[in-house]
């Protein structure tokens, strides 16, 4: 049964979206790029006319929002001024073949209008939002196939992405307080602050010619950035009591390995050294130096930013300044996780997201957990804020 | 002097109007001396000193516009490290931040993308509630806890164009752990996936002399060491401004909480002192300064006008002769015939 819930929340999630914007059944909207005109008809009622000489159309349409039996309610919304009154020669442009058909205004990149001219968001930019969500999260441990099942919730305070164009953009990722909390068993991920930026070289860092047959230059680009977390707290509840992982500050370099056009989605390698405090209740307070590297792929899959996928696969090795009962100075610690979070509605122009999303986590680390892979399987739901419309790239 | 006299209606008018504008927040004494008579409470600092002790709290309130759509708004209101210390437990509470965050828009909908994307109205606006490291400490008591995270989707119903009406109610969110303090370990979590229900209210006077504000959750949360419990929690709190000190104002404060987890009722009284705070925009202290008229421009004489030159003849030719003799001389009325005649 619970997977046939989880089988329609995925068509609803994957299917509805990919037909949100089939434009059959709605009438022509005008376009943004061309003049568009204001007439006033015989009873005072004030239109929209766009008129285009190459298809010999004139699309027209009321200046106001319509209710639901055509009456004309109020202004429109994010509507550009158009020319009043100008002189308009409806019987002349007949003659000359024009034909007149209703339409729909304009609406602005990343917006849209439907037949009673009222305008709504279609497209969101996840990067920039406020976001809580809950979810049902099945396990299975492998050597536990009875684990119980579990919910789980993840918010994110401010997540902002700000990307500096020109001939070498950069782009700017800010995250503030973002977590997540998974119970029975307990498990806890929240950090304070995160940064990290990807850059677009103009210049190559080698190029390399080749004198073999005709010379040929060859350009080796290494797209460096960097990437960074302050205050990080990992929590977990494990069978010898309860341990708490304080990752203070975590430094890498980044190297791009595929940017798209405005780096809103990438595939990256990255590496660099941390410094962290764990504590649990065998051991007791350590601090360690942690050696961390990851492969990270973060990708907007449509231009309307309705499909997002993101994957990482990170691998951390602390080396404890003292080693503990039941570890040696060396720790490993191993974790991936795909995500797929899509959007499946707006209210308020404000979307609500499917998530789904599987994890593995292998580690030596925590007293009482076996060092063998773990995975978490997640779906659920996303209200977010804010979420503006995506930039053109 | 035309020109001095409309100045001056000009200036009467301008002081005029600015009164009246100014009336509605500005009172002026027996000798003329401006004060405000209303209060932004959003925007300020402020100390409060009552039964349990003494608190501090600042908050601050902004709107984010936008151009291409007058009709919607963010109303953002932040507060930050509001806390108290109770001399009486010797009890430390306070919450880092907490931030609710309205979006009020003139046309509430939802879009359902089912096919041709459908727009459906609703009543309301929407926006969330956060907070952001609470912490409960105190002295006699094993453990300390921290609110780490508490969130809400809410729907508002008040719809207000300012913030001065909050109805908004939604499912609530909230982490918290126990802190044992001897062993510096985490003893209990609690969450509570948005199994509870959230409700809060906001009323305010326009002069913002009056406001209270309550909040209420119920629902269940999940404890590590012993499941699923039902909670409920509620607060209210109204404040009085009762006069002001240079304009900055001072409240009388009464408040009641409710906690069924920790199974106690407070009720408190005390006094608000705002230390710094943005005036209300319509406050006006100071009357526009009235410009004196413009001194009359110095009467100067006429300046005569230089006569043009006669014209020359100009079939005129004046031979190249030789130097009269007599040229140079000065000519006196006995000779002035002679030398015409001889010319």
């Amino acid at each position: 049964m619970r997977a046939v819930v989880y089988a329609v929340i995925a068509v609803i999630g994957i299917v509805l979206p990919g037909h949100a914007f089939a434009d059959d059944a709605q009438a022509p909207e005008m376009s943004a790029d061309r003049p568009v005109m204001c007439l006033r008809d015989a009873s005072d009622q004030v239109w929209r006319i766009q008129c285009d000489p190459r298809t010999k159309v004139c699309l027209y349409a009321p200046n106001e929002e319509l209710d639901s039996t055509g009456g004309r309610v109020k202004p429109l919304e994010r509507a550009r001024t158009c020319e009043l009154d100008a002189p308009f020669d409806r019987a002349g442009m007949e003659k000359q073949g024009f034909t007149f058909i209703a339409g729909r205004v304009d609406a602005p990149y990343g917006w849209m209008r439907d037949e009673r001219q009222r305008v709504f968001q279609v497209n969101f930019d996840l990067r920039r939002r406020l976001y809580f969500g809950v979810a049902y999260t099945p396990q299975k441990v492998i050597d536990n196939p009875l684990e119980s099942t579990r919910t789980s919730v993840d918010f994110g305070l401010f997540v902002f992405d700000y990307l500096q164009g020109g001939r070498t953009p950069t782009r700017h990722r800010i995250r503030l307080f973002e977590g997540q909390v998974h119970m029975q068993p307990f498990s806890a991920e929240v950090v304070m602050a995160h940064y990290d930026i990807s850059h677009r070289f103009m210049d190559p860092l080698l190029r390399i010619t080749t004198f073999v047959g005709t010379p040929a230059r060859h350009d080796l680009v290494l797209d460096l950035g960097m990437w960074s977390e302050v205050g990080s707290l990992e929590l977990h509840k494990t069978p010898m009591g309860n341990s708490q992982l304080w990752r203070h500050a975590t430094a890498q370099v980044t190297l791009d390995l595929w940017q798209s056009a405005n780096l809103d989605s990438f595939a990256r390698l990255r590496t660099g050294l941390g410094f962290e405090g764990q504590r649990d209740d065998v051991n007791g307070y350590r601090s360690a130096v942690t050696e961390s590297s990851a492969f990270d792929i973060d990708w907007v899959l449509d231009p309307a930013g309705f499909h997002n996928v993101r994957f990482e696969l990170l691998h951390e090795i602390p080396r404890y300044f003292t080693p503990t009962a039941t570890t040696g100075r060396y720790v490993q610690r191993f974790k991936a996780g795909l995500q797929y979070e899509a959007i499946i509605l707006a209210i308020n122009d404000q979307p609500i997201t499917l998530k789904l999303a599987g994890s593995g986590e292998k580690r030596n680390d925590l007293p009482g957990v076996p060092d063998k892979w773990s995975f978490i399987l997640d779906a659920g739901l996303r209200f977010n804020l804010w979420a503006p419309p995506r930039s053109r790239s | 002097m035309g020109a001095a006299k409309v100045a001056l209606v000009g200036a009467a008018l301008a002081i005029l109007t600015s009164r009246a504008r100014a009336e509605e927040c500005t009172g002026v004494s027996r000798l003329g001396q401006r004060f405000a008579t209303c209060f932004d409470l959003g925007n300020r600092l402020s100390v409060t000193a009552g039964s349990e002790g003494f608190g501090l709290a600042i908050g601050l309130r902004h709107e984010i516009t936008f151009e291409d759509d007058p009709d919607l708004e963010w109303k953002m209101e932040h507060r930050l490290v509001d806390g108290g210390y109770s001399l009486l437990d010797d009890r430390f509470t306070g919450t880092f931040y907490r931030g609710r965050y309205l979006r009020h828009s003139r046309d509430g909908h939802i879009v359902i993308p089912l096919g041709t994307p459908k727009k459906v109205f609703l009543p309301f606006d929407i926006g969330a509630l956060f907070e952001v490291g609470k912490l409960d400490f105190q002295r006699m008591q094993p453990s300390f806890q921290i609110g780490v995270v508490r969130v809400a989707p809410v729907v508002d119903f008040a719809r207000a164009l300012n913030y001065r009406r909050v109805f908004a109610i939604g499912p609530s969110m909230h982490w918290d752990m126990d802190v044992d303090r001897s062993f510096k370990a985490v003893t209990e979590q609690t969450v509570a996936p948005f199994t509870e229900g959230l409700v809060t209210m906001r009323l305010e006077s326009s002069d913002g002399l009056y406001s209270a504000e309550a909040r209420a959750e119920a629902g269940t949360a999940w404890h590590s060491d012993r499941g699923w419990h039902p909670e409920a929690r509620a607060e209210a709190t109204l404040e009085r401004i009762v006069l002001a000190i240079r304009d900055r104002p001072v409240a009388i404060t009464a408040g009641v909480q409710y906690d069924s987890a920790r199974a106690e009722t407070l009720a408190r009284i005390g006094a608000r002192f705002v230390v710094f705070d943005r005036p209300d925009p319509r406050v006006s202290l100071h009357p526009p300064q009235v410009a004196p008229p413009a001194p009359p421009a110095p009467v100067m004489p006429p300046v005569p006008t230089p006569l043009p030159p006669p014209e020359l003849p100009t079939d005129v030719h004046t031979p190249d002769a030789e130097p009269a003799p007599d040229a140079g001389r000065v000519i006196d009325g006995e000779h002035a015939l002679a030398f015409i005649l001889a010319v």
